[in-house]
């Protein structure tokens, strides 16, 4: 048994914090004195290991307490809470993405702009074009990077500012056949 | 934004059958092409600003 001030320090919370979990339910201590001191057992240790997890991973509170209610997470309940903590992640991605176009626009006005997203699709695939690649080389890079980095894959195609549904059929192995790019208007 | 390192990349080229001399390639129409992306792309991948500077020189020949 330890102390909250001995469980607070392992894992570098504050007392606070855990003071906060147990009023919500998240981590009742094992037992309590009869002077009200709080004294964790090695299973409080282990559940709050696994609350640090998921909180590393964002994940919310609440969501950390249904995910721990049964006696073991299954996967499933687990994979879609990290499926639905990845959707929030690409969307707060893509929505710093339209603060930064937006904070490009602004300083484009002021005419002191540094210029961000230079490459777009149509460049890159004329760049890898130049380069020698083909049409079946694009498609097993784009198989490989989902494949060994899904989420890096992502980013780099929203970093081209292809919209959500061309991404995804990107992604998924669907995109029309192979590469063709109609030119925006003006860049 | 920077979530996959030069090795990631490099790896995830090999595996799709892309060899060090169509990365070469690549790099020198990179440079030849669109110099400034070329140096984006390669910050992107969080190589350090001296090691960017050596490739694009080299690109240049």
């Amino acid at each position: 048994m330890i102390t909250i001030r001995q469980l607070a320090n392992q894992f570098g919370l504050s007392r606070s914090t855990l003071l906060y979990y147990d009023r919500i339910g998240l981590l009742r201590p094992d037992y309590r004195t009869a002077a009200g001191y709080r004294l964790y057992a090695a299973s409080d240790r282990h559940r709050l290991e696994q609350i640090c997890r998921f909180r590393s991973a964002g994940l919310a509170l609440a969501r950390i307490e249904q995910l721990l209610e049964r006696p073991q997470p299954s996967q499933s309940a687990l994979t879609a809470a990290l499926h639905g903590r990845l959707s929030a992640l690409n969307r707060e991605i893509a929505a710093l993405r339209r603060q930064q176009q937006v904070v490009v626009d602004l300083l484009k006005k002021t005419g002191s702009t540094r210029r961000t997203r230079l490459m777009d699709k149509p460049r890159w695939v004329a760049l890898l074009r130049a380069a020698g690649m083909d049409d079946a080389e694009m498609r097993r890079w784009h198989v490989e990077f989902e494949r060994q980095s899904p989420e890096a894959h992502q980013d780099f195609l929203e970093s081209l500012g292809l919209p959500a549904a061309e991404i995804g059929q990107i992604r998924r192995g669907e995109d029309r056949p192979p590469h063709r790019v109609r030119r925006r208007p003006s860049n | 934004m920077n979530q996959l390192t030069k090795d990631q990349f490099v790896s995830v080229l090999e595996a799709a059958g892309i060899n060090t001399a169509q990365r070469e390639k690549l790099h020198e129409a990179f440079e030849r092409l669109q110099p400034e992306g070329h140096q984006q792309f390669l910050a992107w991948l969080g190589l350090p600003a001296e090691t960017i500077a050596k490739i694009r020189t080299l690109s240049r020949r």
